[in-house]
């Protein structure tokens, strides 16, 4: 599902993000981001994400070179991947039904057709009693499981997650896994990036350690 | 060509479907059934286009009613900035009626000989009308130049002194093309006849007009242009605020997918709004200048006994201005978003 080879990662010339990445993500695995803060983590999800490209080596997401996607394809590449970002990024002029529907919205879903999926996954994060509400109006664990909803909405094979527990208390945060997991269980591979080493630790799942860019660990898994 | 690919994709089909039958004896819909969902797609794609369309007009409006005092504004400008050419263009518009009639008012006056009689003077007309440049010609008589002679001038009895009609007779001959240089060629043809004594034709002032209208028409496209281009800034500069007001809504919509067009289109949709309202009160100010100059237009033009009234828009030409300032409006939006989008990178 996701290949790395050789990647290198620079920023104005200078600054090295990344450095000889070189890894494998299967069809359907699970597995964990970790390392301190400033090791590429965020880096490396934006490559997958093509919000940029590599400096070096290749990067390969679902079949498609990153590198060689044109900007017009980009927009359609992405909709296969859904992400959770650690702030959510939910639209707060609009309530929550709308938020999960955005894009099923951009991709021209049928509005009914789009109201059951909206649905489906409001309720498969537990919120579908709050539809009508704003996010404003809810909590930082709600926010974050509203922001899983909108990425899961269109059935992505690829979930990608940055740091989607940050902001949240323990039981949250297994809670939050827990999701992650249920959606992995049913073939969507899924990739989170987090530092929260205890949490990690209890899920036996793969786990790439970064530092300074580099991989200094691919362990566990099966 | 066309028939035989048809041919050998019919062909296909049917192996297929033959295949088909060997295994799935039943199912011979299946290939007609790829067909119809490829159909579908691309049917349920315009769909969900128009539907987008149709919601992006709407919310776009609604965007627009929310602020009512800022938006109208906006098009209050736009609007001042269309109606001063739109003046100029209505102006114009009556410059070209006056210059119809000036073109009929452009006459060569053919002097005969004073021993010319009626008789040769009736052969001198036909002549003049055998040219083919002539539209048509109009005899004037030795007595008649005199009566309109006398009554011009007033000099009754200075003329009625005179032995006899020191005035030839004259025909006024209406050229087909009123060209300067064509006029001359057929004062030159005309003066050739055998006959005629002098042809006369006074150019200078209507040249002079021409050249004045040439100007009009120039100053007027000149002020279009620059108007319009303002009316693209004032629009441009809106969208441009509304873009960076709903930035992080564009970085979100662009992170899941959303293509360029889908980003546009909402705020394409505010700048022909922008442009569709500053029309509609650009008519109403042109409605309400005539309103308010028509009265002493028509009391000046009574003290010269005539009858003057200030030139309105037509349907046509409101239809123009909408059309035109909704496309400026549409156009200033585009140029805006265009050039932000480049400068969002989603974070």
């Amino acid at each position: 599902m996701i290949a790395f080879e050789h990647v290198g990662k620079r920023y104005g010339g200078r600054f090295e993000a990344l450095a000889h990445l070189s890894f494998r993500v299967a069809r359907g695995e699970m597995v964990f981001l970790t390392g301190h803060s400033g090791a590429g983590k965020s880096s490396l999800l934006r490559l997958i994400m093509r919000l940029e490209k590599p400096s070096r080596g290749r990067v390969v997401v679902a079949g498609h070179d990153i590198a060689q996607l044109h900007a017009s394809q980009v927009p359609f590449y992405r909709r296969q991947i859904g992400v959770v970002f650690q702030d959510h990024q939910l639209l707060f002029d609009r309530n929550i039904f709308h938020n999960v529907s955005l894009p099923l919205e951009i991709q021209g879903v049928e509005p009914r057709e789009a109201a059951r999926r909206v649905r489906a996954a409001l309720d498969k994060v537990g919120l579908l009693h709050r539809e009508k509400a704003l996010p404003i109006e809810l909590s930082g664990g709600e926010q974050q499981r509203v922001g899983i909803a909108r990425a899961v909405v269109n059935k992505p094979a690829l979930l990608l997650a940055d740091e989607p527990t940050g902001n949240l208390d323990p039981q949250l945060s297994a809670d939050i896994m827990a999701l992650f997991e249920d959606f992995n269980r049913i073939g969507t591979t899924v990739m989170v990036a987090s530092h929260d080493l205890a949490l990690i630790a209890r899920l036996h799942h793969r786990t790439l350690r970064l530092s300074d860019g580099r991989l200094v660990a691919d362990e566990g898994g099966v | 060509m066309k028939s035989s690919a048809t041919s050998k994709r019919r062909q296909g089909a049917a192996l297929k479907t033959s295949r088909q039958a060997a295994t799935k004896p039943a199912d011979d819909k299946t290939p007609r059934r790829g067909a119809r969902s490829q159909q579908t797609r691309f049917s349920s794609r315009l769909r969900a286009w128009g539907r987008h369309h149709r919601s992006m007009a709407w919310d776009s409006f609604q965007r627009l009613v929310r602020y009512p005092l800022g938006n109208l504004l906006t098009m209050l400008a736009i609007a001042i900035a269309l109606v001063l050419p739109a003046a100029l263009w209505l102006t114009l518009d009556s410059a070209r009626l006056l210059d119809a009639e000036l073109d009929e008012s452009a006459t060569l006056t053919v002097y005969l000989a004073l021993s010319t009689d009626d008789a040769q003077a009736l052969r001198i007309e036909e002549a003049v009308n055998a040219e083919p440049s002539v539209l048509e010609t109009q005899m004037i008589s030795a007595e008649q130049g005199m009566a309109e002679f006398q009554q011009s001038l007033g000099l009754d009895d200075a003329l009625a002194g005179l032995e006899s009609n020191p005035l030839p007779i004259s025909i006024v001959v209406r050229p087909e093309s009123v060209e300067p240089a064509a006029m001359q060629q057929l004062a030159s043809q005309l003066e050739a006849l055998a006959g005629v004594d002098e042809v006369r034709l006074d150019l200078a002032w209507v040249e002079r007009l021409r050249n004045l209208a040439e100007l009009g028409r120039r100053v007027a496209l000149a002020l279009g242009v620059l108007f319009g281009l303002g009316v693209l800034l004032v629009v441009g500069n809106t969208i441009r605020l509304s873009v960076e007001s709903r930035r992080r809504e564009i970085e979100v919509v662009m992170l899941i997918g959303a293509t360029h067009a889908f980003v546009r289109r909402p705020f394409l949709y505010s700048g022909a709004w922008y442009g569709l309202g500053g029309g509609l009160l650009a008519l109403g100010l042109l409605g309400l200048g005539n309103h308010w100059l028509s009265l002493p237009v028509a009391a000046l033009a009574a003290s010269y006994g005539a009858s003057f009234s200030l030139p309105q828009l037509d349907v046509t030409g409101s239809t123009i201005l909408l059309s035109c300032s909704t496309l400026l409006g549409w156009l200033g939006a585009w140029l805006a978003v265009t050039r932000h989008l480049s400068s969002i990178r989603p974070q």
